[in-house]
């Protein structure tokens, strides 16, 4: 049986917005993201800012159209908001007033009622691990725990979609883990993740889908197992002489198969002639010439390579 | 042989959607000026934010205590004291500082940190717009300033009524008040509600929207005192520069149907339509500042 195809929660057809006196923040940019886990990657100043405002209704594009839950922002942009969650890179919060009144308050601004607003607060501060500290004033908070706030702001209305603009931005290694381990299990919830960043990394450990854009213009856009698929190449480290690496290059290449030295204990095996084989090769030509195999795998694309190798475009 | 029971165990209760109703802009505008009250009166803050909004509802009511003590001290004998003046609901009408220092100073509390701390964007993810904002903002001072005004003539109402020799003739007596003074203490707390939070809306920082707010009625009251001085007897419609006491003119309006004898405008040709004029030409304006600078917020 054919899978259904994923919602969309963001399309934009030929988007444009123009500021005066400067180049357009973003150029004829067409999309189609479905619900889940997205990154949206690109330097300072590609236009991610201007996309979530433009997501949140709070402008007008300058031509084009852009759609998000199947909505179209230009006639309903108020009633957009109203399921979506925003979670701000700089700080946002009122400092004097605890955790738990901002996010009920966020809530009741949503359009919960009281009630509602301040068991959902409770909930999802507990959720986002400030069960003990939602007394207290944000004023006093580490960055970590104000990144919690906003995240948990965001999700106190229980949005269809929530838009994270650099979330681990200022955090130490394991507030950035714990960053990333809530938003990996927002999509768990049925909450579709759009997450600014510049951090491949981020991008590659919680997201499904990655949107890169540069200067207003897309880059590329997919799923990241298929952008992140095989490169062709075995990545093999030997060692047992000291011109291992050397010799092994020669055994190959007369055996049909070219390699490229990087160091001196590992080289990376093209293996496109040959395909599955190629390992087998591999294998046998080391044990030929006696030496030690240390590694053998099959090498992948990181987001990194697929960046670099598109903006050298 | 079972385990023992575990004690400090965390529990992952995991996420719940929210299924219940929603409300639009209608609810979160509300939500916004709960919020905007909660803040200018210091509730839910420490008890120090809770001290001067609470010391000037207690000052306003001091007329009124004052009055209706001395109402009931003289009941069987009022030439007791022959020069003392019962204030009047006409004059009881704006008639305390309190009011304004009210507003310079809540005013800049409920809007300047909003900008300052970078809380605009957040505000306008939800869904809101900057008409929306600025109703909430200033219908939450507005509102106070009604309070404020309008509960302590209620206690001077109700005080002079059980203390008078009758209290339902007295009731009849001042039957219009009934209506006049809620209208005039309106149109005196949405006129000081609108321009004290256009004019702390200019900064983010509120000790300049409170010296801004002090400085204009202080600044154009004395500049309106010396165009009236120096144009003797006959009132001159420079009057309306004095922006503080243009909503006293329209209370005059409201209650006596035309302007005082001492007001400024007295003497004027069509000084009560000048007043009028003047007061919905400030008002409108505050109201256009505040849209401009709520139209767009930066993320």
């Amino acid at each position: 049986m054919q899978q259904a195809p994923s919602p969309l929660v963001l399309r934009t057809d030929q988007l444009t917005k123009s500021y005066a006196g400067g180049p357009p923040a973003l150029a004829g940019l067409s999309l189609a993201v479905p619900a889940g886990s997205v990154g949206l990657v690109g330097a300072n100043g590609a236009g991610k800012t201007t996309l979530f405002r433009l997501m949140l209704g709070l402008m007008q594009p300058t031509s084009g159209r852009i759609e998000v839950a199947g909505r179209d922002v230009a006639t309903d942009p108020v009633g957009i908001r109203g399921r979506l969650g925003y979670m701000p890179e700089h700080d946002c919060l009122p400092l004097d007033q605890t955790a738990s009144d901002i996010v009920a308050t966020f809530g009741e601004l949503a359009g919960l009622p009281v009630r509602a607003a301040r068991q959902r607060a409770s909930d999802v501060l507990d959720l986002v691990g400030l069960d003990e500290a939602r007394f207290r004033p944000v004023g006093g908070f580490s960055t970590g725990m104000r990144q919690r706030t906003k995240l948990a702001q965001a999700l106190v209305a229980d949005p269809h979609l929530v838009l994270l603009d650099e979330p681990t931005a200022g955090l130490d290694p394991l507030g950035r883990e714990e960053m990333l381990d809530l938003v990996a299990r927002l999509a768990g919830f049925g909450i579709s993740v759009i997450l600014a960043t510049h951090l491949l990394d981020d991008v590659q450990r919680v997201c499904e889908h990655v949107v890169m854009i540069d200067r207003g213009h897309l880059v590329l856009a997919g799923p990241i197992d298929q952008l992140m698929q095989t490169t062709g190449q075995l990545r093999v480290e030997v060692g047992g002489r000291p011109d291992a690496v050397a010799v092994l290059a020669d055994a190959l290449a007369g055996r049909g198969l070219s390699a490229r030295p990087l160091d001196d204990h590992s080289l990376d095996v093209d293996t496109r002639d040959q395909g599955d084989a190629a390992a087998d090769t591999v294998r046998d030509a080391v044990a030929d010439l006696g030496l030690r195999l240390y590694a053998l795998s099959t090498r992948h694309r990181s987001l990194d390579d697929v960046f670099l190798q598109q903006a050298s475009r | 042989m079972s385990a023992p029971p575990l004690s400090g165990a965390v529990y992952d209760r995991g996420y719940r959607p929210y299924t219940g109703p929603r409300g639009g802009r209608r609810e979160a505008t509300w939500a916004l000026w709960r919020l905007s009250v909660r803040r200018a009166l210091g509730l839910r803050r420490s008890w120090r934010q809770k001290v001067f909004p609470w010391t000037l509802l207690a000052i306003t009511t001091v007329p009124a205590v004052v009055n209706v003590g001395i109402g009931y001290a003289i009941r069987n004998d009022p030439l007791e004291i022959p020069d003392f003046a019962f204030i009047t609901y006409r004059e009881y009408v704006g008639v305390s500082t309190a009011l304004l220092l009210f507003v310079a100073l809540t005013a800049p509390d409920v809007v300047c940190p909003d900008r300052q701390q970078r809380v605009l964007p957040l505000l306008f993810s939800r869904p809101l717009t900057g008409s929306d904002y600025v109703t909430a903002k200033v219908g939450a001072i507005a509102a106070i300033v009604f309070g404020f005004g309008f509960l302590p003539q209620v206690v001077l109402f109700v005080g002079q009524m059980l203390v008078s020799d009758g209290a339902l003739e007295y009731f009849t007596d001042n039957a219009e008040v009934l209506w006049q003074v809620p209208i005039s203490v309106a149109l005196l707390a949405v006129y000081y509600g609108a321009v004290g939070v256009a004019l702390a809306s200019l900064t983010d920082r509120r000790i300049v929207g409170g010296v801004a707010i002090l400085g204009v009625a202080l600044v154009t009251s004395v500049v309106a005192a010396i165009i009236i001085e120096s144009a003797g007897d006959g009132g001159t419609p420079f009057a309306v520069l004095n922006v503080l006491a243009l909503p006293l003119e329209v209370r005059d309006l409201v209650f006596l149907g035309h302007l005082s004898t001492d007001s400024d405008l007295s003497g004027v040709s069509g000084g009560g339509v000048l007043a009028v004029l003047a007061y919905l030409l400030v008002l409108t304006s505050s109201i256009a500042v505040l849209q401009h600078r709520y139209r767009e917020v930066a993320l």
